[in-house]
C-alpha cells in the first residue's frame, strides 16, 4: 500500500514538473511557419508587394537576433487578387497543405471576412488582418475569438475627423467622398455616428474603386458649399480631388483616412496638397518614437529603396511587432491556444510602433485611438494628440 | 423497330464514372493529409461545372455570347442567402425557387438578344453584370451592401452540410444531374432548335423555329443552371460579396467552355476541371519552380499562362479538349488504317 501511495505521489510530482511540450502544426524545433495572404495580382497589388517586404524586414531582424525562443520565423505569402473566393482557397492551402501555425495580415475586408468560417473550423488564429474595417474587431461576429485586429477602424477615423472639424468651426459644411465598397461602407458608419452626435448633415459623394476622374464629385462639393472635405481613398483619390479643386478654383480644407497617410500624396499633389490633414492610428514613420526610429535604421541597413519606404512598407513592419509579441507570449512550446491566450494578456503594451495596445478575452480591437497628421512643406507633422 | 433517341450512344461507362466520382474523396483521403484543400477546389469546380454546362447551352449550342454569367451566379447566391437566412425558407425550396428567379432574369436579358448578336450581345450582358453589382450595393438592407453577406450552412433533408467532405457529395450529385439534364436538352427538339439558330438564323426561321421564343428559352435555361450553381456557391462559401463576382469570372467561364470545346456538354465539364485545377494547383506549382530562376509576380504569371492556353487552343485545337478526345478515339477506332495526313 505504502509503495502504491509513493508511486502515485512521485507520478504526480513528475507530472507537475513537466511542461506540456506539445506544439501546434507549423512549429518545428527550428522554425515557426506563418501564412500571409496578399493581393499580388489585383487592384491593390502594389500594397501586396510592399506590406510583406516590410514584415520580412522586421522578421529578418528578429531572426538575426536568434528568433523567438530559438526558432526562426518563416512567412509564406499567397495571392488572392482581392477575390474573396481565392482568399478562401489560399487560406485552405496554407492551413491544410502548408500547415502554417497561424495566419497573419490577410489584406482586404471581404477576403478577411470570407475566411472566417475556415478560422472557426480549423481554430487557426489570424493576427493583424490588413484592413481598417472595424468589423474585424466586432466580437459578436463569427470566429471573432480567433481574430486579433490592430488597426483603428475607418468609422473611428471618420468620426474623429468630423469631431475635429466641428471643434475648429461649428458652422463648417462637411463633405465626404467615399469608395463604394466595404471601405466606404465602414467610413459612412462613422460619419452617421458623428452626424447624430453633432446634429449635422454631411454631403456624401461616392466613387468606384479604381476611379480616376473626380471632377463630378469635386464640383458637387463646390456647389454644396463644403468648407471641409474628407476623402476616403488611398493615394490617387486625394491627389486627384485636391488637384481638381485647385484647377477649378475651389478652396476647401481636405482630409483623408488612414490609407492616405502615404508620402506619395504629398509628393504627387505638390502645392495642392499643402495643409492636407489625415487620420492615422500608428506612430507615423517620420516620428521620433522608438518603432519608427528602428524602421528607418533597418531600412538604411537593408538598402530599402526610397520609393518603397512609407506607409505600406511600414505597415508590414509595424504589425509584425504584434505577431512576434504573440509568439513570444505563446512560450517555448507554442500552440495556437497559447498564442491567443498570450495576446489576450497584453495590457497597455507599448510596442513603439503603436499607441499602447490592450487585448482581452472580449476585446480584440487593438489600436482604438487616432492622431491627426498635416502635410507641412511636404512633411507629415502631428497636429493633435491621440484622440478616441 | 424504331431506334430510341439515345440508342446510338455508348452509355455503359457513365455508371462507372459516377462510381469513380463518389469514390474519389476516399482515395484522396488515403493519399494525402491535405485532402480537405483539394476537396474544396473540387467543390468549386463542381459548382462551376453546373454553370458552364448551362453557359454551353447558351453559347455553344445557341450561339449567343454571354459575359454576364458571373452576375447570374451572384443573383443566385444572393437570392438563396436572402430566402434561406432572412425569409426563412428551407434550403430544399430555395434550390427550386432560386433557379427559376435567376432564369427569369435570363429571360429578361434575352430580350436584347432578339435584335443584337456577337460582341454587341457580349457587351450588353457585361453591362448587365455591372448593373447587378450596383443593385447589390444599393439593396444593402438585404444584401449587406459592399460589406458582403455571411451565409448559413445548407441543411438538406435534415442533414446539415458541415464541411467540404459533405459538400462534395451534394455538389457532385447535382453536377451529375445537371450534366444529364443538359445532355437531354441538347438531344431534344429544343436542343435541335438551339443548334439550328446557331448555324443559321434565317434557315432556322424558314424551318418554322420561333427565334424569339427559343433564344429567350435558351437564356432562361442557362440562367437556371447559373442560379442553381449560385445556391450551392453561397452555401459552400458561407460568405458572398460583390468582389466574388467580377467581370473576370465571367471571362473565365467563357475560357472554360472554349478550352473544353464549344458545343459539347462533356467539353464544358472537361474545360472547367482543367481551368480550375490549372489555376489552383498546377500554375502555383510551376510558379514555385520558376521562382528559383526568375523573379515573377504571381498574378502576372497566371494571367500569362491563361492567355497562352487560350491562344494555343484557339489556334491549334478549336474543338477544345473534348474535340481532342474525340479525335483520339476515332484514331484508335480505325487504327491501323488511318489516312496518313488526317490526324497530323
Amino acid at each position: 500500500m505504502k509503495r502504491i501511495v509513493s508511486i502515485i505521489i512521485m507520478t504526480a510530482f513528475i507530472w507537475m514538473g513537466c511542461e506540456n511540450k506539445s506544439t501546434s502544426p507549423g512549429v518545428s524545433d527550428t522554425e515557426i511557419l506563418i501564412g500571409n495572404i496578399q493581393d499580388l495580382s489585383g487592384p491593390i497589388k502594389e500594397l501586396g508587394l510592399l506590406i510583406p517586404a516590410g514584415t520580412n524586414m522586421y522578421l529578418d531582424y528578429i531572426n538575426s537576433q536568434g528568433g523567438v525562443h530559438g526558432r526562426q520565423i518563416k512567412m509564406l505569402v499567397e495571392d488572392h487578387g482581392y477575390n474573396p473566393q481565392k482568399a478562401v482557397v489560399a487560406a485552405k492551402k496554407l492551413i491544410e497543405k502548408d500547415q502554417v501555425f497561424c495566419l497573419y495580415n490577410v489584406i482586404g475586408t471581404s477576403p478577411a471576412e470570407a475566411i472566417r468560417p475556415i478560422l472557426e473550423e480549423s481554430g487557426v488564429p489570424l493576427i493583424a488582418p490588413a484592413t481598417n474595417s472595424s468589423s474585424m474587431s466586432d466580437m459578436s461576429r463569427q470566429a471573432a475569438e480567433y481574430i486579433f485586429h490592430t488597426d483603428a477602424g475607418y468609422d473611428l477615423q471618420t468620426r474623429v475627423l468630423i469631431d475635429y472639424i466641428i471643434d475648429k468651426n461649428p458652422d463648417a459644411k462637411i463633405g465626404i467622398a467615399y469608395q463604394d465598397d466595404d471601405y466606404g461602407e465602414n467610413a459612412l458608419k462613422g460619419c452617421a455616428e458623428a452626424e447624430g452626435n453633432h446634429g449635422i448633415t454631411v454631403q456624401k459623394e461616392s466613387f468606384q474603386r479604381g476611379a480616376t476622374d473626380f471632377v463630378g464629385q469635386t464640383m458637387n462639393f463646390m456647389k454644396g458649399g463644403c468648407t471641409d472635405v474628407i476623402i476616403g481613398g488611398i493615394v490617387r483619390e486625394p491627389v486627384t480631388i485636391m488637384k481638381t479643386a485647385q484647377a477649378i478654383g475651389y478652396k476647401a480644407q481636405f482630409y483623408g483616412l488612414g490609407p492616405t497617410v502615404d508620402p506619395r500624396v504629398g509628393m504627387l499633389a505638390g502645392e495642392a496638397g499643402e495643409g492636407f490633414i489625415a487620420a492615422y492610428w500608428a506612430n507615423y514613420p517620420n516620428s521620433d518614437d522608438s518603432g519608427p526610429t528602428l524602421y528607418r535604421q533597418l531600412s538604411e541597413q537593408n538598402n530599402v529603396p526610397e520609393k518603397m519606404r512609407g506607409l505600406y512598407h511600414y505597415y508590414g513592419f509595424a504589425t509584425a511587432h504584434v505577431l512576434v509579441e504573440g509568439l513570444m507570449k505563446a512560450g517555448k512550446y507554442p500552440t495556437r491556444e497559447r498564442l491567443m491566450k498570450g495576446l489576450e494578456t497584453l495590457h497597455d503594451w507599448d510596442s513603439g510602433v503603436f499607441p499602447p495596445i490592450t487585448y482581452s478575452r472580449n476585446d480584440h480591437a487593438g489600436v482604438e485611438s487616432v492622431i491627426l497628421l498635416q502635410l507641412q512643406g511636404g512633411k507629415q507633422v502631428a497636429i493633435t494628440d491621440w484622440r478616441e | 423497330m424504331i431506334k430510341g433517341r439515345f440508342d446510338d450512344e455508348n452509355l455503359k461507362w457513365i455508371p462507372v464514372l459516377i462510381i469513380v466520382v463518389f469514390l474519389f474523396p476516399f482515395l484522396l483521403k488515403s493519399a494525402t493529409f491535405s485532402y480537405k484543400y483539394y476537396l474544396y477546389i473540387l467543390n468549386i469546380a463542381g459548382i462551376y461545372i453546373i454553370l458552364t454546362v448551362g453557359l454551353d447551352i447558351l453559347s455553344g449550342f445557341t450561339g449567343l455570347m454571354s459575359l454576364g454569367h458571373a452576375a447570374f451566379l451572384a443573383i443566385g447566391a444572393y437570392t438563396s442567402a436572402i430566402l434561406v437566412d432572412q425569409v426563412g425558407l428551407p434550403f430544399e425550396l430555395s434550390l427550386i425557387i432560386t433557379p427559376i428567379i435567376v432564369g427569369l432574369f435570363g429571360f429578361v436579358i434575352g430580350f436584347p438578344a432578339l435584335r443584337i448578336e456577337g460582341m454587341y450581345l457580349g457587351l450588353t450582358t457585361m453591362g448587365f453584370g455591372f448593373i447587378v453589382k450596383r443593385l447589390i450595393i444599393a439593396f444593402r438592407e438585404w444584401t449587406g451592401g459592399s460589406g458582403g453577406l455571411h451565409v448559413s450552412k445548407a441543411t438538406f433533408f435534415g442533414i446539415t452540410i458541415n464541411n467540404d467532405w459533405d459538400n462534395y457529395f451534394m455538389i457532385y450529385t447535382f453536377a451529375i444531374l445537371a450534366i444529364i439534364i443538359a445532355r437531354r436538352i441538347v438531344k431534344s427538339k429544343l436542343g435541335r432548335a438551339f443548334m439550328a439558330i446557331r448555324d443559321s438564323e434565317q434557315a432556322a426561321q424558314a424551318s418554322g423555329i420561333n427565334l424569339a421564343k427559343y433564344k429567350m428559352m435558351s437564356f432562361f435555361i442557362s440562367g437556371m443552371f447559373a442560379g442553381f450553381a449560385g445556391v450551392l456557391f453561397a452555401h459552400t462559401s458561407h460568405f458572398i460579396s460583390t468582389d466574388h463576382f467580377d467581370i473576370l469570372l465571367s471571362i473565365l467561364f467563357i475560357v472554360m467552355v472554349l478550352v473544353g470545346g464549344v458545343g459539347s456538354i462533356y467539353g464544358a465539364v472537361l474545360g472547367t476541371l482543367f481551368i480550375v485545377l490549372m489555376e489552383n494547383m498546377f500554375i502555383p506549382l510551376f510558379e514555385d519552380g520558376m521562382s528559383q530562376f526568375v523573379h515573377l509576380e504571381a498574378g502576372d504569371f497566371q494571367v500569362f499562362i491563361f492567355g497562352l492556353i487560350m491562344l494555343i487552343f484557339i489556334i491549334f485545337q478549336p474543338l477544345g479538349l473534348y474535340g481532342m478526345w474525340l479525335k483520339t478515339r476515332i484514331y484508335w477506332k480505325i487504327f491501323p488504317f488511318n489516312p496518313r495526313k488526317r490526324f497530323t
